[in-house]
């Protein structure tokens, strides 16, 4: 099991780092006898590699596979980022956020302010995203043997989908004949769901897009799909926290209000919470759109 | 004993140590340190150091055994490394001998 966990682990090393040493480590790992220690330091390890680029192996990733990986780390980022959105609105959805908005114009300008944003970075995702859906899908077309990377990534996301219409539909015909603290962990457990499957989809699109060959200027624009999306957190994160303390000022008996699914945070420490992992959602989106801008001019030109 | 300093078990250090006499592969190293200094580097600890003194021009690879690919110092890395050493010994002399002066002082 932990020999297991101390590979699952070796994958969140850096895409050079795993291209440049992956397979000494899996055999160094099957050498040793791994164990708690291993798997924290390999976390350490990882985790240093990802804030030292200066140390990474030069040469092992080309500039394609190397904006591929700019381009799934920052979609990767939005998966955490889309469910620390999606806190937020479940939070402020109430009428009294709503009549507090009203009153407060700083309020109401940040909560739409933190929707429209959501809405162009959702479109923008798409848009950099369906030239690459396009490309692998060509590629299924013609390579029956690819069918099976191409449509994995869909998997997560119907599952998701049925997991959904049944809670849904659960939920609806037990009507008030449920205890609150059932429907919290309902909750919980289909959050946890929701980023796992958001979490195996980005994975499996990562497989699908490493095994398409796909054109520059495809790869070209969603880098500055991403590049947008990164910034778009950026400014939904700022709008969040301008909530957060526009809301503990202006309308503080909402603010020190119970939320969550077991009541067991205050508004105003659920909204820190969101702020503070989109934050860093858009940190992490940052290095890795960074790091595809650094290769983006050694990209091979087009295909004459 | 109290633990004072970290610069003779630097994990940099004693994989450049440990490669003085030969080429080696992961394995053999954290062995071989584990041998000699008493530390167990972790995988994420060693291929950290490897990335970081490969890249700064201390050691390169070999052609990979198997899935192994063992490790040697460049000129640049055994100078290195003898330049570090010196100094250590160097403090270590001054304070064995300081320590001597005050024993016999007492």
């Amino acid at each position: 099991m932990t020999a297991r966990l101390a590979r699952l682990v070796l994958g969140l090393y850096p895409l050079a780092y795993r291209r440049r040493y992956g397979e000494e480590m899996h055999a160094l790992l099957e050498d040793g006898r791994p164990n708690a220690r291993t798997v924290l330091d390999l976390l350490r390890g990882a985790l240093l590699a990802h804030l030292r680029p200066q140390d990474a192996p030069t040469g092992a990733v080309d500039a394609a596979d190397r904006v591929r990986a700019s381009a799934v780390g920052v979609l990767m980022c939005w998966v955490l980022f889309a469910a620390a959105s999606f806190a937020f609105y479940k939070t402020t959805e109430d009428q009294p956020f709503s009549a507090a908005g009203h009153v407060h114009p700083l309020l109401g300008d940040a909560h739409l302010a933190v929707q429209a944003v959501a809405l162009l970075a959702s479109a923008t995702v798409m848009l950099g995203a369906l030239p690459l859906i396009a490309a692998a899908l060509m590629r299924a077309r013609r390579d029956p043997g690819a069918r099976s990377t191409v449509i994995l990534p869909f998997v997560p996301v119907i599952g998701f989908a049925i997991l959904t219409a049944v809670v849904v539909a659960v939920a609806h015909s037990a009507g008030q004949h449920h205890t609150s603290s059932a429907s919290s962990g309902v909750a919980v457990a289909w959050g946890i769901a929701g980023i796992g499957c958001g979490v195996a989809c980005v994975l499996a699109c990562r497989a699908a897009l490493f095994a398409t060959p796909v054109a520059p200027p495809r790869l070209r624009a969603a880098l500055a799909s991403g590049t947008l999306v990164t910034v778009a957190m950026f400014v939904i994160a700022a709008a969040t926290a301008i909530y957060a303390v526009a809301l503990a000022i202006d309308a503080g008996s909402v603010a020190g209000e119970s939320n969550g699914p077991f009541q067991v945070l205050s508004v105003t420490a659920s909204l820190i919470v969101v702020t503070v992992v989109m934050v860093a959602a858009a940190i992490l989106a940052a290095t890795a759109t960074r790091r595809g801008w650094r290769v983006r001019n050694a990209l091979a030109p087009p295909a004459q | 004993m109290r633990y004072i300093g970290e610069r003779s078990n630097d994990p940099a250090l004693l994989v450049l140590t440990s490669l003085a006499d030969g080429a080696k592969h992961g394995y053999a190293i954290t062995t071989d340190v584990e041998e000699f200094a008493g530390v167990r580097l972790g995988p994420g600890t060693l291929y950290g150091v490897l990335a970081r003194l490969e890249s700064r021009g201390l050691i390169e690879a070999l052609p990979a055994e198997d899935r192994r690919r063992p490790y040697r110092l460049t000129a640049e890395g055994s100078a290195a490394l003898e330049h570090e050493l010196q100094t250590l010994q160097s403090v270590a002399n001054r304070g064995l001998d300081r320590l001597r002066v005050a024993e016999a002082a007492r």
